[in-house]
């Protein structure tokens, strides 16, 4: 696999990558509440996504242990009172400096290098979606538990309701014109 | 040939919007998008295939972007849109893109590559944004607003060649 000397790389650097992960996370405005958790556990947390990098990217982990991880992550957040938004960018700001590290490493002449870069792109990108998926995941879990909040359409008879009334509505949208139709009578137009 | 990659998106707006709204309305794990007018679904992503350029590279203060999808945060939770399938829209609309520019073929030699490099680093930068002020919005609506929860994203300035 291309991808595997760029992966190699990110692991071999997962310490000093953590602390600058670590250190966006407490100075940007947007993820607010992570100076108000441990230091030590999140760079724990950085630094177990970045020496394992491998690990996490593994197709057949997705389904399973990737939902299951941060499925729980948001619900800890939730207990731990921080926002979605704010987990979510603190996971985009985690992408974004691996993204900037592999792209560093970009070699404008050779297209080997740059197959490499593109191709861990895809997969950098893949997990970090389904990590946003499932922390809003326990959110959801957790607005349920916590507040009896439940999006209306996840109810299967509402949205099948919803979805009735749609196509009711398009129906009527699609319904014939009754404008007058157009008669040929022996050469002559008249409105029929 | 940035502009190249994005115009080959623009180009095929009505085609890819068609294609991307059947994804949406068939896939069980976005069934909520069902209950939208038709109209009003491809409008809104043709919406985003047709202008790709100004909104990754023109809208520089991204204040659009905030404003657009805080938006349709509101909007879609208003709607009774579960938060998760919003979010699973918005990906399936970057990968989307992504795959057609990979299917396509066109990017053979190192130049292409690398102007890929950059265009990965717009999608990105565009849909994190999109991603997370959707979401913001959405919890602005359910009365959920933390201490950041205004912040402006300020991403980071990207850096391409």
């Amino acid at each position: 696999m291309l991808t595997k000397k760029i992966v190699k790389l990110i692991e071999d650097n997962a310490s000093e990558l953590a602390k600058e992960i670590q250190g966006k996370l407490l100075q940007h405005p947007s993820t607010h509440s992570y100076q108000n958790i441990d230091e030590r556990m999140l760079y724990d947390w950085i630094y177990d996504v970045c020496s394992r990098f491998s690990y996490w990217l593994d197709e057949d982990k997705e389904k399973g242990e990737v939902q299951k991880h941060y499925r729980n992550l948001g619900k800890e957040r939730f207990s731990q009172n921080f926002m979605l938004p704010e987990v979510i960018s603190a996971l985009y700001i985690t992408k974004r400096q691996l993204w900037e590290f592999i792209a560093a490493g970009r070699e404008v002449e050779s297209a080997l290098n740059l197959n490499q870069i593109v191709e861990t792109s895809v997969l950098l990108v893949r997990f970090f979606d389904h990590a946003v998926l499932h922390v809003t995941e326990g959110y959801e879990d957790m607005f349920r538990e916590n507040y009896g909040y439940v999006a209306s359409l996840e109810n299967r008879e509402q949205l099948a309701q919803a979805i009735a009334a749609k196509r009711k509505r398009q129906e009527g949208t699609y319904e014939e014109s009754k404008l007058p139709t157009l008669c040929f009578t022996k050469g002559m137009i008249r409105l029929g | 040939m940035l502009e190249k990659l994005i115009q080959m998106i623009e180009g095929n707006a009505e085609r890819m919007a068609e294609e991307l709204k059947g994804m949406l309305l068939g896939n069980p794990e976005t069934s909520s998008y069902q209950v939208l007018a038709d109209i009003t679904l491809y409008k809104d992503i043709f919406g985003i295939y047709s202008h790709l350029g100004y909104w990754l590279l023109r809208d520089v203060e991204k204040a659009e972007v905030r404003t657009y999808y805080s938006e349709t945060g509101r909007k879609l939770s208003a709607m009774g849109f579960p938060l998760h399938e919003v979010v699973q829209a918005q990906a399936a609309t970057k990968r989307h893109i992504w795959d057609s520019i990979s299917d396509a073929g066109i990017m053979r030699t190192a130049k292409d590559l690398d102007s890929a490099v950059d265009l990965i680093t717009f999608l990105n930068r565009f849909f994190d944004m999109a991603t997370y002020y959707v979401t913001l919005g959405y919890c602005e609506a359910l009365g959920l607003q933390g201490e950041s929860g205004s912040e402006t994203w300020n991403a980071p300035e990207v850096s391409t060649r």
